[in-house]
């Protein structure tokens, strides 16, 4: 789906040439995924506006409509949607007011005779098609196909869209716009065949039917294949609506259904093998395409060009699966994103094996769980990337949760995620609703309270679902990291979670046990009220680990968090926006951040603070360099000769040239050290501990001598001293170090 | 302990969970020749097919044990990055089971107590026990570590007997859940295909999740 549009700067229609126009419906917007994109679009354009003098234009059939909508009576309408559309209009005319008197809208400009502003806009895009390029913004599918066949039939640059949250134009490919005209053109024809058409229905089916006709001829368009579930008028609302009017929530109250079993079938159908569908009005057949992939539950097939169908596997085809499955096709509840099922499949006996859904695009979220794969995927993306991946994803379990659907087995093979920032959640047949229980889960992502029960015998609380959204949330944001790890544990995730130990620190708590690496550097960039959050949700003494937050106050949240990495003053540490910060958030706005001298990376450094002389110390070196080193400044730094160049000689074991005063036995710094170290992958045959250097190996080895076995071989004793349990490096006390190296730096 | 913390960066900073597996070779007199040839080929393939398995690439970790008059260790855990491919293994000597599997079992817990002192989260360890003899030392102390272990779950082990003279009375012992398998002639290539797909599945799944492991998949290289 991510090919279907494409994204343009509006800006470029505030040219002295070009004319920028919006339709109503841009202002009525309900969508809050595309909340803040004229802001966005004003505060990016009044410059060139200005400049220009060449106002963004808003109709006066527009300025009329929005007027009729506001003096609406909100205390007489009963639908919530009518009494925030009421509330929308007056806060767009207020703005267009505003925006007016300072000039950057023009609304004096229209003709009234025409009862519909579609038409009106139509019209004025013929008549100066060949004077200016223009844009009209809208949702508006008929009048979309309108002037997209205008501008080919005129060969002129006419564009229509409407615009992303960030005031991007988004524009659709030809055969999107015309499969979304197909859809309403579907939803109104359905309508009228079934009686229940009004004057709308008939006259957008009069005016559509030979329109899209045109339109499929001006651009060679085909059909799709397959006139599948996904095509059928309940389950096709536009895109960018969060679901149809028809949606109903499912039950909030049922209770548990009687255990699952499994149903008869004759066979599974394969590849290229004929099924037949059966969406909430339609029914027909298809040819399964090339076989995508197979999963825990069966195997999903390309069906035409944006569906997909999934054939369970032979344990999988059960009496609960296809309940659920009816009852998602006839749900009617549609998101860009929800891969939710639009028809029910069965093979050519007439059994339920499997159903059609949505395609989803992009990669598994476990991708961006591993810097390697993430970095290798996503090489531009930062951390406000990151977190338009929470708010996606909190978007559709929102919508879900709003319906009483809990997905239940939230993981990260059941979310995929594309370059776009587009979450979409596939496994639909295995969500929890209307007492059929989401028979799978996992570990990771289940609560303490529904561990040790069985998936499929339990119905999960909305706490359970909860667990699991906030556990996901802190793996995007985190790259990754599971929230109860920290250091001496057994790796017991069961019981890491029941212990609700939250190691990452937090105000005041000297946790000691966070994980060692950047982890604890990532953690403390991330927004306080989100950290807020994640410290209450998980901690076993926080405040929302019994009521954890629902999606809704996620939502705001990770909302928030974006509004704090674009503002500049509040964000004042440039290394939030990493996606792996390597250093602790800086102190406060007047810490010095430099970049580092040795490897080069940006912000690398910033200054620490030190109580006793109040000031900023800045260290030379970033963490990353510093830790590269084998050996601490402290511990004796190599010291170059100033002055001539000194005589210089290969070290014997990595050949490199060194100035001889830094050579050791013809051994550079490095190789002396490692030539001294105990080779642990040689155990003594009586202890089992690492006995032998390096260098005495090679002594044996340059003579073709077998290489000892134990301590004793080397006239050594075995040690009897307990072995440390934790192989890793000792590292000396941070402000221990630094006083070690301000006075290195001050030569004492 | 220098050495070690070469390592120390992709072992933090990459938060896959890690499987560690051990291999545990006899290397005994009486494995010179194709059979000690074929072992190492398999090995060699085994970590190519880790390599290249997306999953498996992150979350393996191997070490490879060997056991003639005496136990020693070939190399210790590594991420398959940072993994030479095994260019040889000398065969010769007696066959020091008891002592190999008691070096495995210490590698094993040594490498799960630096995990456990990262903060890395881990699957349980696997043991891959592969002998063509029988012990010339006394295992006792072996098989109940390893009994207690598998016992505990903290612990999947795979005894295999190479060629006909392999003791399984003695494998056996080493296996409280299933019967030890007997490879097929020398397929070792097959084992450790079979090997590396088993660990790739365990890495595509959370710690936690049970695991099925795919025992049809052996009949190709094993008798039951």
């Amino acid at each position: 789906m991510s090919l279907d549009v494409q994204l343009l700067d509006p800006v470029e229609f505030l040219q002295p040439n070009r004319r920028l126009l919006i339709d109503t419906n841009i202002f009525m917007d309900p969508d809050s995924r595309r909340a803040g994109g004229l802001k966005r679009l004003f505060e990016r354009g009044q410059g060139v506006i200005l400049t220009n003098s060449n106002p963004i234009v808003v109709p006066t059939k527009v300025i009329g409509e929005l007027t009729k909508q506001s003096r609406r009576d909100p205390s007489r309408e009963a639908e919530e949607r009518t009494k925030v559309a009421i509330q929308k209009a007056g806060t767009a005319l207020t703005f267009l007011e505003d925006a007016s008197k300072v000039g950057l809208v023009r609304k004096d400009l229209g003709d009234d005779s025409n009862p519909y502003a579609d038409d009106l806009f139509l019209r004025i895009f013929e008549r100066f098609a060949s004077t200016y390029e223009m844009c009209l913004l809208t949702r508006d599918i008929t009048i979309k196909l309108r002037i997209r066949l205008l501008a080919h039939r005129l060969d002129k640059r006419l564009l229509t869209g409407v615009l992303t949250k960030d005031g991007d134009l988004e524009i659709e490919s030809d055969q999107s716009l015309f499969d979304r005209g197909l859809r309403k053109y579907t939803l109104h024809a359905s309508n009228v065949a079934e009686g229940n058409g009004n004057f709308k229905d008939r006259s957008e089916v009069a005016s559509l039917e030979p329109l899209l006709e045109q339109f499929r001829q001006a651009f060679d368009l085909q059909d799709s294949e397959v006139n599948a579930g996904d095509r059928s008028p309940k389950t096709s609302a536009p895109r960018n609506s969060r679901r149809t009017p028809k949606a109903q929530p499912f039950s909030s109250t049922a209770t548990i259904k009687p255990r699952d079993a499994v149903l008869n079938f004759s066979s599974l159908p394969k590849e290229r093998d004929r099924v037949s569908w059966e969406s909430a009005t339609k029914s027909g057949t298809l040819l399964l395409g090339a076989l995508l992939g197979e999963g825990g539950e069966g195997s999903v097939y390309q069906g035409d060009r944006n569906t997909v169908v999934k054939i369970f596997d032979k344990e999988h085809v059960t009496r609960h699966r296809k309940e659920k499955v009816e009852l998602l096709v006839r749900s009617g509840i549609q998101a860009k994103g929800l891969c939710i099922p639009s028809a029910l499949v069965r093979n050519a006996a007439g059994d339920f094996v499997g159903y059609v859904m949505p395609k989803a695009t992009g990669r598994e979220a476990r991708t961006i769980f591993n810097i390697r794969k993430l970095e290798k995927d996503f090489p531009t993306w930062n951390k406000s990337d990151l977190v338009d991946i929470c708010i996606s994803f909190l978007e559709q379990v929102h919508l879900l949760h709003s319906m009483n659907i809990i997905l239940g087995d939230i993981n990260p093979k059941n979310l995929m995620i594309d370059a776009r920032k587009n979450v979409f959640i596939i496994d639909a047949d295995s969500w929890q609703l209307e007492g059929y229980p989401c028979p799978v889960g996992t570990p990771m992502y289940t609560s303490p309270a529904m561990l040790g029960k069985t998936y499929a015998d339990d119905l999960r609380t909305m706490e359970d679902e909860l667990f699991a959204v906030a556990t996901m949330l802190f793996q995007i944001v985190m790259t990754g990291q599971f929230p109860y790890m920290r250091t001496g544990t057994d790796g017991d995730m069961v019981q890491l979670i029941k212990e609700g130990n939250f190691a990452f620190q937090y105000e005041n708590r000297n946790n000691k046990d966070q994980p060692d690496g950047d982890w604890k550097f990532i953690w403390s960039h991330i927004h306080k009220p989100v950290k807020d959050l994640f410290w209450h949700t998980f901690h076993r003494e926080g405040k929302r680990y019994k009521k954890r937050p629902t999606a809704a106050e996620w939502l705001d949240a990770f909302k928030a968090y974006k509004a704090y990495l674009a503002n500049k003053r509040l964000n004042f540490d440039p290394m939030s926006n990493d996606v792996r910060p390597i250093r602790n958030k800086a102190f406060r706005p007047d810490t010095p951040i430099e970049d580092c001298a040795t490897c080069g990376r940006r912000h690398a450094i910033a200054g620490i603070w030190n109580d006793d002389d109040t000031q900023y110390f800045v260290p030379r070196q970033c963490n990353k360099c510093r830790d590269a080193q084998p050996f601490r400044p402290s511990a004796g730094r190599p010291t170059i000769a100033r002055g001539a160049t000194p005589a210089t000689a290969a070290c014997k074991d990595c050949g490199k040239r060194f100035p001889r005063a830094q050579l050791t036995y013809s051994r550079c710094p490095a190789c002396t050290t490692k030539a001294n170290s105990l080779d642990t992958n040689r155990l003594c045959v009586d202890c089992r501990q690492p006995f032998i250097t390096y260098d005495h190996i090679g002594w044996f080895q340059s003579r073709f001598l077998d290489v000892p076995k134990s301590h004793s071989a080397i006239k050594q004793t075995c040690s009897t001293a307990p072995r440390p349990t934790s192989t890793k490096p000792s590292t000396p006390p941070q402000v221990g170090f630094w006083t070690r190296f301000k006075k290195w730096l001050q030569g004492n | 302990m220098a050495t070690l913390s070469i390592g120390a960066d992709d072992l933090v900073d990459n938060p896959t969970p890690r499987v560690p597996v051990s291999l545990c070779l006899d290397t005994s007199g009486s494995m010179g020749g194709s059979p000690i040839e074929e072992l190492v080929r398999g090995v060699n393939l085994f970590y190519d097919a880790i390599d290249e398995d997306d999953d498996a690439h992150d979350s393996a970790e191997i070490n490879i044990v060997e056991f003639n008059s005496s136990a020693g260790l070939v190399h210790d855990f590594a991420s398959i990055e940072r993994l030479q491919r095994i260019s040889s293994l000398t065969a010769n000597g007696a066959t020091a089971m008891g002592a190999g599997v008691n070096l495995a079992l210490d590698t094993l817990d040594r490498r799960k107590a630096t995990y456990s002192g990262s903060g890395v989260l881990y699957y349980q360890p696997w043991l891959v026990l592969m002998t063509d003899g029988a012990p010339t030392d006394n295992i006792d102390l072996a098989v109940q570590r390893v009994v207690d272990l598998v016992e505990a779950k903290k612990l999947t082990v795979f005894p295999i007997g190479i060629g006909s003279r392999a003791d399984m009375n003695t494998l056996a012992r080493f296996s409280p859940n299933r019967p030890p398998l007997r490879l097929d002639g020398l397929k070792f290539k097959e084992f450790f295909e079979w090997l590396s797909k088993s660990v790739a599945r365990v890495s595509r799944s959370t710690p936690g999740d049970t695991v099925k492991l795919d025992l049809e998949g052996l009949a190709g290289w094993a008798e039951l």
